[in-house]
C-alpha cells in the first residue's frame, strides 16, 4: 500500500509549439540545457518522497517512452511502485483514446487501485517548477480536504487566461471559473491537484456515466465536486512556475534560468532536477571564444559568440559565429559567420556558413512583425540564406548564392 | 558491436606510486581526469565499446572511492546477471599476494577459471587512450601470439624512466627484448600495461609461477621466456597520456584544452562513460570572462577564466582571475582570488582576496578537502 501516488498527465499535443512538438510530446521538449520538461515533475516527484508515478501518455510517445525507459535517471525503478508509463490499451471492449484529462486517470482506475492509495497526486507535464508536493499534501491532511489545488497569486492582468480560485479565510474554495472575463480573484490554479482516492473514483465514475461530460478536470471534476458541497481547498504556492505551452513562455521560461533575480535555482544540491543524458565530454570554450551571461553543457564546442543564450549538448557554434538570446537544442551546428538571434533551434539543426536566423527587435521597424523564430528538428538552413523573425519552419532552406 | 571473447581485467591500485599525491586516499583507477571523468573510465569504456562484458577489477587499497565511483556497474552498462562487473577487495588470507601481477591473479583465480571467455585483457589504469580492444584481441588472435602487449613510441622522460616497460621488437613485431625500467633516452617502445593471453594459459602461468614465487608477470614470466613464448607487440598510435607524475598528470590535463586533442581522446562514436552525478549545465554570469577552458556541468563561473581544466560543481567568484590551473569536483574560489599554475585536489576553498602561484613546471598542489 502507498499513501500517495501521483498520475502525471502527459499526453497533450502541444499544438501551440508548432515545429517544436511535431516528433514529440510536449513534455519531452528539452529544456534549460539538458533537461526536458517532464523532467521537472518527476524530480519533483521523487524529491517530495512519492515513489509511484504513473506517466500518461498519448500523443507522440516514443521519445518520452524511450526517454522515462525504467525510471532509473530519476531513482524511479522500484521493485514496488517506481515509474510507469501508461498508453490507453485494448480492453475486452475495445480500445478508447483518453477522451479528456479525468477519463485518462478513469481508465487507469486499476492501475491506481493496484497500490491502495489514500490520496492521488494529479500533475501535469507541461510546467517549469520547483514544488515540495509533501507539504501540499500534509495541508490537504489537516483540512481535512477531498480535493486540494495548488494555486499562485497572478497579476490581475493576466488572470483571465487561467481557472480562477476564490477562497475563503480558512482557504477553503467557493468559487472556481475557468478563465474569467471579470476575474473576481488572482489565485489562478497551477493544474496540481491532490484527491482524496475513494472520492475521486466515486467522481470519475459519475463523470464518465455522464455522457454530456467533456471527462475534463478543469471543466467537469472541479466544477461537479465544488458545486455537490465537497471541502475543497486552495494550496498558496509561492515560487517560480511557469506554463510552457507556447513559443513566447518556452523562450521566456529558459531565459529566466539565466536571470539570477529569478528564483529558479537548478544548481540547488538540495533539490536536484534529475535527467536522463548521454554523458559528453566536458565543454569547450576556445581562445577566440566570447562568452556571456549563458548556460552551456557538455559536449558542446564553442569557438564563436555566445551571449545571453542556452545551449544544449553538443551544439557547435563555429568561429565568428554568433549565438545571442536564443535557445540551441542538442546537436545543433552554427557553422562559420552564421547568425542566431531571438530564436529557438529544435534538435540537430545545422545553420550553414553565413546564414541568419531571427533579427533583434532594436532592428526592426515594425515591432509587431517581430517574434522568436523556430526552427524544428533536423532542419538545415542553408548558407547566406535568412530566416526571418517570428518564422516557424519545419523544412530545410535553400542555401543563397 | 558483437560481443567480444575476451574477459577484462582491471588493476586498480597499480602505479599508484608516482602520484602520491593523488593517491593518498584513492587508487589510480580512480583519480580524477579530464573535468568529468575518472582514469579507470577509459579503460572500462574501452572494453565495453568492444564488446566484453565480464571484467574484474582487482582493487588493494584506498578503495572506497573506486567503489563509490563504479557502484554496480551500470554506467558502462556492466550491471548484468551473466558477467558484468565484479570487484575484487583483498580478502584476509591473501598474505602477499598482491605483490605483483601473478600475487593479485592468484588471489582471483577461481573467477578467472570459472569465466567462459577464450580470452583476457589485462589492463592498467595510468595511460589514458582511446585504445580499440577489440582490434587489439582480433590481432592477438590473427598473429597466433601467446600473448600481445600494446605498446605506444615514447620520447623518454625522467618521471618514466622510474616506471616504464619497454620493448624491443624483431619486424615482424615479436618481443626479442622485455626491460624493466629502461634507462635510455630517446624514442623507446612502452608498455601501455594493456596485455591479451588466452584464459586457460594465463591460469595455468598464475598457478605455476606462484607456487615458484614468480610473482611480477612482466619481470618473471615475460621477460624470461622470450626465446619460448611468442611475444607480440601491437602499436598503439592514437591520442594518449601517460601518468607519470605529477607533473605528467598536470600537463595531460592541459593537453585536452586544445580541440583537437578532445575530439580525438572522445571521438563522436566511442563515447566514454562515467558515473552521473546529475548536475546543472555551467551558467556563465553576465561579467564572466571565459578563455580556453574545458568546463564540466554543475560549474558556476562569475569571474574570469584561462587557460584552465575544472572538473564538477566548481564555482569561480566575483571578480577571480584564473589561469592555468586544474581545479577539481567542488573546489570553491571566493571572490577576487588569482591563482595560476595550481591543482586543487576535490573539495577545496580559496577563501577571498587569496594570491596562490606555481609555475608552468611546479604548479602548487592543495589537498583534498582544505581551505586556503
Amino acid at each position: 500500500m502507498k499513501e500517495c501516488i501521483a498520475m502525471l498527465l502527459a499526453g497533450g499535443q502541444g499544438s501551440r509549439l508548432y515545429a517544436l512538438t511535431q516528433k514529440l510530446a510536449k513534455p519531452a521538449v528539452p529544456f534549460g540545457g539538458k533537461y526536458r520538461i517532464i523532467d521537472f515533475p518527476l524530480s519533483n516527484c521523487v524529491n517530495s518522497g512519492i515513489d509511484t508515478v504513473g506517466i500518461l501518455t498519448q500523443y507522440q510517445p516514443l521519445v518520452l517512452n524511450e526517454y522515462i525507459g525504467n525510471g532509473q535517471p530519476w531513482d524511479l525503478d522500484r521493485l514496488y511502485g517506481g515509474v510507469h508509463v501508461l498508453p490507453p490499451y485494448q480492453k475486452a471492449s475495445g480500445s478508447d483514446w483518453y477522451k479528456g484529462t479525468a477519463n485518462a486517470i478513469y481508465q487507469n482506475i486499476n492501475f491506481i487501485e493496484r497500490y491502495d492509495p489514500e490520496y492521488v497526486l494529479i500533475l501535469s507535464g507541461d510546467h517549469i517548477y520547483k514544488m515540495d508536493y509533501s507539504r501540499m499534501l500534509t495541508y490537504h491532511k489537516e483540512q481535512g480536504a477531498d480535493c486540494t489545488i495548488a494555486v499562485l497569486e497572478v497579476p490581475w492582468a493576466e488572470a483571465s487566461r487561467f481557472g480562477i480560485m476564490t477562497a475563503n479565510a480558512e482557504g477553503v474554495i467557493t468559487k472556481f471559473e475557468e478563465k474569467p472575463k471579470e476575474p473576481k480573484s488572482n489565485l489562478a490554479s497551477m493544474g496540481i491537484y491532490i484527491f482524496t482516492w475513494k472520492k475521486l473514483r466515486e467522481y470519475l465514475e459519475r463523470d464518465e456515466a455522464d455522457k454530456n461530460s467533456e471527462n475534463d478536470f478543469g471543466k467537469n471534476i472541479i466544477p461537479t465536486m465544488l458545486g455537490d458541497g465537497q471541502r475543497m481547498c486552495a494550496y498558496p504556492f509561492e515560487g517560480y512556475w511557469k506554463d510552457v505551452g507556447t513559443i513566447d513562455s518556452l523562450w521566456e521560461a529558459n531565459m529566466d534560468l539565466l536571470n539570477p533575480n529569478v528564483p529558479l535555482d537548478v544548481w540547488d544540491e538540495n533539490w536536484k532536477i534529475y535527467s536522463r543524458t548521454a554523458g559528453q565530454p566536458p565543454h569547450h570554450i576556445s581562445s577566440q571564444a566570447h562568452v556571456e551571461n549563458s548556460m552551456i553543457t557538455e559536449g558542446c564546442e564553442v569557438e564563436g559568440e555566445v551571449d545571453f543564450s542556452v545551449l544544449f549538448s553538443n551544439v557547435k557554434v563555429r568561429p565568428g559565429a554568433v549565438v545571442r538570446d536564443s535557445i540551441v537544442m542538442p546537436g545543433c551546428v552554427i557553422e562559420e559567420g552564421a547568425q542566431v538571434h531571438y530564436a529557438i533551434l529544435a534538435e540537430n539543426v545545422v545553420v550553414r556558413k553565413g546564414a541568419i536566423v531571427g533579427a533583434r527587435p532594436e532592428h526592426m521597424e515594425d515591432l509587431d512583425k517581430w517574434g522568436v523564430a523556430v526552427v524544428g528538428a533536423d532542419v538545415t538552413v542553408g548558407a547566406g540564406a535568412k530566416v526571418g523573425p517570428k518564422a516557424m519552419i519545419s523544412e530545410d532552406v535553400k542555401e543563397v548564392l | 558491436m558483437v560481443n567480444l571473447n575476451a574477459m577484462g581485467i582491471i588493476f586498480s591500485n597499480m602505479h599508484d606510486s608516482v602520484i602520491p599525491e593523488l593517491t593518498g586516499h584513492r587508487t589510480m583507477a580512480s583519480v580524477p581526469f579530464a573535468s568529468r571523468y575518472r582514469l579507470i573510465d577509459f579503460v572500462l569504456s574501452g572494453m565495453t565499446i568492444a564488446g566484453v562484458q565480464n571484467v574484474g577489477v582487482i582493487v588493494k587499497k584506498n578503495y572506497q572511492s573506486l567503489l563509490d565511483h563504479l557502484g554496480s556497474g551500470r554506467e558502462w552498462d556492466l550491471a548484468r546477471k551473466r558477467g558484468g562487473l565484479t570487484i575484487f577487495p583483498p580478502s584476509a588470507d591473501s598474505g602477499y599476494s598482491y605483490h605483483g601481477r601473478i600475487g593479485a591473479l592468484k588471489g582471483i583465480l577461481p573467477y578467472i577459471e570459472d569465466a567462459k571467455e577464450k580470452y583476457v585483457i589485462l589492463a592498467d589504469c595510468d595511460v589514458v587512450c582511446d585504445l580499440d580492444y577489440a582490434a587489439l584481441v582480433e590481432r592477438h588472435v590473427a598473429s597466433g601470439a601467446e600473448v600481445t602487449i600494446a605498446y605506444s613510441k615514447e620520447k623518454m622522460t625522467p618521471a618514466l624512466a622510474k616506471n616504464n616497460v619497454s620493448l624491443s621488437l624483431a619486424p615482424s613485431g615479436r618481443v626479442r627484448e622485455l626491460l624493466i625500467n629502461d634507462p635510455q633516452t630517446g624514442k623507446r617502445n612502452l608498455s601501455m600495461g594493456i596485455i591479451v593471453i588466452a584464459r586457460e594459459q594465463l591460469v595455468e602461468i598464475v598457478r605455476t609461477g606462484y607456487a615458484k614465487g614468480l610473482l611480477k608477470f612482466e619481470q618473471d614470466i615475460l621477460a624470461k621466456n622470450l626465446e619460448t613464448m611468442k611475444v607480440y607487440g601491437y602499436e598503439y598510435t592514437g591520442y594518449r597520456s601517460r601518468i607519470a607524475d605529477m607533473s605528467s598528470y598536470f600537463e595531460a590535463n592541459m593537453q585536452l584544452l586544445y580541440l583537437e586533442n578532445l575530439n580525438r581522446l572522445f571521438p563522436e562514436d566511442r563515447p566514454v562513460y562515467t558515473k552521473v552525478r546529475d548536475e546543472a549545465p555551467v551558467r556563465y554570469a553576465l561579467d564572466s570572462k571565459v578563455k580556453n577552458c574545458t568546463v564540466a556541468d554543475g560549474c558556476i563561473i562569475e569571474g574570469e577564466i584561462e587557460n584552465c581544466v575544472l572538473f564538477r560543481g566548481v564555482h569561480i567568484g566575483k571578480g577571480a582571475v584564473v589561469k592555468n590551473c586544474v581545479l577539481m569536483q567542488n573546489t570553491k574560489v571566493a571572490s577576487g582570488v588569482r591563482m595560476d599554475y595550481v591543482i586543487t585536489d576535490k573539495d577545496v576553498r580559496i577563501s577571498e582576496g587569496q594570491y596562490l602561484g606555481g609555475t608552468k613546471n611546479f604548479q602548487v598542489f592543495v589537498k583534498k578537502g582544505s581551505t586556503v
